[in-house]
């Protein structure tokens, strides 16, 4: 099958049943989206289909054939001169120093993401209740709420 | 832990003057590289001389010749300075914290640092890289220091021959030295970078053969700063490397055979159809072990249901047989504190409570990995362990082959709290790659996890305690009952527990510091039939529950205020003055003087663990009895703070572990097996139940003296318990706690 990660084609020898989540870690070796429970409880495994988080554990693979699936390799972009431009949660989660061990921080980042594109100036609450399905063992929530606030304020900033 | 682990801690904390340096040079490759090694040997296995000798003198004996570094730099041509830190970053931030101490010395410009994992490469002990007990910090400070400090009057003294000026008005300005005009102050330019001495080096380098001055508190560039942590950039851009994702080219997927009850052993194994399932590379089936090796994960999973087995033996052991199993027998265990008489002053009035802890999993988020390679009698083992040496030694013993062949790399791990002390996966691997002739990763699923992984031990906690009329403490008796972590025969040493009468490990934090006249405490040692061993925090989780829990209800038994109470029996001495210390900050910071907001109340709680001193001030609710903790505030005294924000980081993490401990968390178990799979069935605290927290980091030493990974976890259900007392009048003693 087909599948179009981060812009890019790639041609997969996977059965339609295999869960997207392993055909992008194993099959592909894009091993930034991260296992937790492959029961989509945990969130760790959250990728974009289309722009919307979705959780790459439960999902089969056949499911994202023809749609614009986005990993965390793929959130930061590319500057004119080749220069890493980390997305606004991704600078947001390193301004606040929200990982520690960062195994479920990818699934938090593209969780926030896809929630600050269809919200750009959320409410605490609305923070809350966009980040409350993502489990951190370590206890990063705290920091997680702040993460996502100032994600926020900093897509304002670029976008003014 | 282990003891080689404890004491390669403990030989690395020598002085400098013991140690020779490593040398790897030099001019020709543009390169300077360092390394130290303790004069003694790092690994000490002469069994009881040598333990009787660290004992009696903190000495480590022997005369092995010394090979394995604690720490190892190299500076090359173009400046860079690469640090290879021997301990494993997990999420404590432990990697920029001994960055920042070596940089510090060394004065380097901390854009110039790269970090990397010492392993087995370079020659570091795997023993010493065993990452645990919050005791990093503690054990590789002042070496780092001092080696780091030799490292830069080295590139002092080339300087000064380079430059052909006195190496006293060298300046260090930054991977550089600038050189102070004579009779004046002013620097002169250019300065000479540390890779310019380096690559234009000619010759031997010369080691001090004293330890230079080391900096004083006033001098420090980076300890004690907030710095950004030096993996975060590879973590959230998803580069970083962790045991899971570890890969090689041609490698497949292994899974192993799990018994249906815990202790049961195979005792029939045929390959069955396993063989001709989907995608099967091979089956591999030995000595009470069956596996699969396939294309995928879920293949090799699948074709575990097709081997024909016949498992023998294990429990069936029930949660209320477990319960009855780990309690309080109304006589024998073993006295490990002794102050006073406690029969004799505990006539008066009587206050008793028993506390009960849970079986809880560690929920790790990243399961247990390996990748394993084997190359005839080699093997490379890369996965996310806390001790490469347990991890090295499991893997030899697995296939037979010498320790020495078998090389670890140790990867990130996605967390761990006790949970990644390679007992299991790293063999599991490298029998399924030498079986299946090809390079394997196994990855447990998060059911094999939760029910296959080693437990929290559970633990049940009495205590009793007289009053005099006035309300003074005469006497306090502790009596505690645990599950094995270092006894559990997989883990650890069962022979030492016959010869201590005790868990050394689940009887930690137990001892009564407070200081009443008579005290008295007694432990139990009750295994079970279920896998327990190390969780974050030890015998410290438990015991700091049961202890400063028990405090809080004998200051009600007092009609004193909680805090006043414990002000009243601070510990003797300095470390009462530490406990007055963080008591009277958390005290402040929370307001605890006031009241509380409508509908809540506030709990506290205190302890000296690991070296550390810290107390804790929750604020909770229980509206349609619920309960609901809002804020916290805690004040911590590990002695000096490396990274005020990364300490932070360490205790917010630990009071939202701990709270869903005191929340959400028991592991139970039915017919000999874990009754939770998954998530659905073990729910976490979520980020909509967490409290906002305030950390008061404090600064009581010049040095750190104690770790802050662990301290913090024990005192989360004490203050809610506290809170909850001071809202309902209702005690909970039984975690997870509910209101009924």
């Amino acid at each position: 099958m087909q599948l179009t990660i981060n812009n890019q084609v790639y041609e997969v020898a996977a059965d339609p049943d295999d869960m997207l989540l392993w055909v992008i870690r194993d099959t592909l070796g894009l091993t930034g989206t991260k296992y937790g429970c492959g029961a989509g409880i945990c969130g760790s495994c959250t990728i974009h289909l289309d722009g919307a988080a979705l959780r790459s554990c439960i999902t089969p693979a056949s499911a994202a054939e023809g749609k614009a699936i986005t990993t965390i390799e793929g959130l930061a972009m590319l500057s004119d001169d080749g220069e890493e431009v980390l997305h606004p949660v991704q600078q947001a989660f390193i301004e606040t120093q929200t990982p520690q061990c960062s195994w479920c921080m990818s699934g938090q980042m593209m969780t926030a993401a896809a929630f600050l594109e269809n919200n750009p100036q959320p409410t605490d609450a609305e923070i809350e209740a966009a980040m409350n399905n993502n489990i951190c063992r370590c206890g990063c929530y705290a920091r997680i709420r702040a993460a996502v606030a100032r994600a926020a304020e900093i897509a304002q900033e670029g976008a003014a | 832990m282990t003891d080689s682990a404890q004491n390669a801690n403990k030989t690395a904390r020598k002085g400098v003057s013991r140690r020779r340096f490593l040398l790897i040079l030099g001019g020709g490759v543009g390169a300077l590289a360092v390394g130290a090694v303790a004069a003694g040997p790092t690994l000490v296995r002469e069994g009881r001389l040598a333990m009787n000798t660290l004992f009696l003198t903190g000495d480590a004996p022997g005369t092995a010749p010394p090979k394995a570094p604690f720490v190892w730099f190299q500076i090359d041509a173009d400046n860079t300075a690469h640090l290879y830190i021997p301990k494993i970053e997990m999420g404590q931030g432990i990697h920029t914290a001994l960055a920042q101490v070596a940089a510090d010395e060394l004065d380097i410009a901390w854009e110039t640092v790269r970090v990397h994992q010492g392993d087995a490469e370079r020659g570091f002990d795997p023993a010493l890289i065993f990452t645990f007990g919050s005791t990093s910090v503690t054990a590789l400070y002042q070496p780092i220091r001092e080696v780091a400090a030799a490292l830069r009057e080295m590139l002092r003294s080339e300087a000064a021959a380079q430059l052909n000026v006195a190496a006293e008005r060298l300046v260090p300005v930054g991977s550089a030295f600038m050189v102070r005009e004579e009779g004046g102050d002013n620097l002169l330019e250019p300065p000479i970078t540390y890779g310019q001495i380096v690559a234009a080096k000619q010759g031997e380098w010369k080691t001090p053969e004293t330890t230079p001055r080391l900096k004083t508190g006033a001098e420090f560039r980076y300890i004690g700063k907030s710095i950004e942590r030096v993996d975060l950039r590879d973590k959230v851009t998803g580069r970083a490397i962790y045991g899971f994702d570890a890969r090689v080219e041609g490698m497949k997927y292994g899974a192993v055979a799990r018994p249906p009850r815990y202790g049961a052993t195979l005792k029939r194994a045929g390959t069955g159809t396993a063989g001709s399932m989907p995608g099967v590379i091979a089956v591999v089936i030995r000595d009470g072990f069956a596996g699969v090796v396939a294309e995928t994960r879920a293949k090799a999973h699948a074709a575990l249901a097709a081997l024909d087995l016949e498992w023998e033996g294990g429990t069936n052991i029930s949660q209320a047989e477990i319960e009855a199993l780990v309690s309080i027998p109304a006589q024998g265990g073993t006295l490990i504190q002794r102050v006073g008489d406690v029969e004799a002053n505990g006539g008066g009035t009587r206050v008793e409570a028993t506390y009960r802890v849970p079986m809880a999993s560690h929920a790790q988020l990243e399961p247990q990995a390996a990748l394993a390679e084997v190359d005839g009698d080699s093997v490379t083992i890369t996965t996310s362990t806390q001790s490469p040496e347990i991890t090295r030694d499991s893997v030899a013993a697995a296939l037979g082959v010498d320790a020495a062949k078998v090389r670890v790399v140790p990867a990130y791990i996605g967390g761990a709290f006790g949970r990644k002390t390679g007992v299991d996966v790293g063999a599991e691997a490298a029998i399924l790659a030498k079986g299946a002739g090809v390079p394997v990763h196994v990855g447990w699923t998060r059911e094999e996890d939760m029910m296959y992984g080693y437990k929290r031990p559970p633990a049940v906690n009495s205590l009793w305690a007289s009053l005099d009329a006035e309300g003074g403490v005469t006497a306090v008796h502790h009596e505690l009952a645990s599950a094995d972590i270092l006894l559990n025969p997989d883990i650890g040493a069962p022979i030492l527990g016959r010869i201590l009468g005790t868990d050394p490990l689940a009887a930690g934090g137990s001892l009564i510091l407070y200081a009443f006249p008579n005290r008295r405490v007694v432990y139990h040692h009750t295994p079970i039939p279920v896998p327990t061993a190390y969780w974050r925090g030890l015998g410290s989780f438990p015991n700091t529950f049961a202890i400063e829990t028990f405090m809080d209800e004998l200051a009600a038994a007092a009609e004193t205020d909680p805090l006043d109470f414990r002000l009243r029996y601070k510990p003797e001495g300095a470390l009462g003055d530490r406990f007055e210390r963080v008591l009277n900050a958390v005290a402040e910071a929370s307001g605890w003087r006031g009241a509380a907001p409508e509908g809540r109340a506030r709990g506290l709680a205190a302890v000296y663990d690991r070296g550390t001193v810290c107390a804790l001030v929750v604020e909770a609710s229980a509206e349609n009895r619920q309960i609901r903790v809002h804020r916290a505030w805690c004040a911590v005294d590990p002695g000096l703070v490396i990274n005020p924000d990364g300490a932070a980081n360490q205790v917010q993490g630990s009071i939202i572990m701990g709270l869903s401990s005191t929340l959400k968390e028991r592991f139970t178990v039915e017919n000999g097996m874990a009754a939770a799979q998954n998530f659905n069935a073990y729910p976490l605290l979520t980020l909509a139940e967490a409290p906002t927290i305030e950390v008061i980091a404090i600064n009581s030493s010049d040095e750190p003296v104690g770790g802050l990974g662990e301290p913090v976890g024990g005192l989360v259900p004490a203050a809610v318990s506290s809170a909850v007392f001071a809202l309902t009048g209702e005690r909970l003693r039984e975690m997870p706690f509910t209101l009924a």
